[in-house]
């Protein structure tokens, strides 16, 4: 009886059928799950370091935040006043220690407005710096 | 004279490409995306006009709208805890783009809540980034 050495060879597959339909539901995962909307904000120039060691001179323009209104030195301003009276001061062409806007803030003031006006100094090229009580006062 | 009627083949769609596109897309979408960790934290972003585009920054702080403090998704007990943590965190970063910590906070949150969180960034060597929307001119 005639024996065939040779084996038939199977052709050997990978099974790719359903590659498409896993490919399909995890771009539906993918678009599901991403968020299109970029961040917005911006970058704040808080000096770190010893609170008492911030220069506090006459002349450092003071932003006081209460639950209310917006004081610039000591007088009640809009947020548009404000921003025209901090862009009036040029500080892009000072030294960053001349730049400092002190930012008073009341306990209670939300962040909302702190948000609004920390946006404020900091479109104007304006370095804040935040005043804050000692514990105990 | 006979006609012969003519035999149609079925009909087949070209799908061949099919799985090459979508896992075209699938990786577009992988190198776009950045996962939602604070998915689960409620609150509401400020809004400004002088905002502009940031970039994404591997450190996110998030002071929901019950003044609880998160670090990267995970809620944290207290500031000095923020503080600590953003400190060995920071520690080998010397560029000044890592050092970028993104700020959030709801807006109805007081100042005394969120101030501590904000010291922690500052204390810590964080550079603050905060998040908001933009708001259109009136």
């Amino acid at each position: 009886m005639p024996f065939s050495l040779r084996k038939r060879q199977r052709e050997s597959r990978v099974p790719i059928d359903s590659f498409s339909d896993i490919a399909f539901l995890l771009i539906i995962f993918f678009i599901l799950t991403t968020s299109i909307r970029r961040l917005t904000g911006f970058n704040t120039e808080l000096p770190a370091g010893d609170k008492s060691a911030t220069p506090t001179t006459e002349k450092t323009p003071t932003v006081g935040l209460q639950v209310d209104r917006v004081l610039f030195n000591d007088s009640p301003v809009s947020l548009e006043e404000l921003k025209t009276q901090l862009l009036a001061r040029k500080f892009a062409s000072r030294p960053p220690g001349d730049r400092v806007v002190l930012l008073d803030a009341g306990a209670e003031v939300v962040y909302q407005v702190y948000f609004e006006v920390m946006s404020i100094i900091t479109a104007a090229d304006g370095v804040v710096g935040i005043l804050s009580e000692e514990e105990g006062k | 004279m006979k006609l012969r009627r003519k035999r149609r083949g079925p009909i087949s769609m070209p799908v061949a490409s099919m799985g090459d596109i979508a896992f075209l897309l699938i990786i577009f979408f992988m190198v776009c995306s950045n996962f939602a960790k604070e998915a689960n934290i409620r609150y509401k972003s400020p809004s400004a006009q002088d905002v502009a585009a940031v970039r994404e920054a591997g450190l996110s702080v998030v002071v929901d709208d019950q003044g609880q403090i998160y670090l990267n998704g995970r809620a944290l007990d207290s500031a000095a805890t923020l503080e600590g943590m953003l400190t060995s965190m920071l520690r080998d970063k010397t560029d000044a783009v890592q050092r970028n910590v993104l700020f959030k906070c709801d807006l109805n949150v007081a100042r005394k809540v969120f101030e501590p969180a904000l010291d922690a960034i500052v204390s810590a060597g964080g550079v603050v980034v905060a998040v908001g929307e933009r708001r259109r001119k009136e």
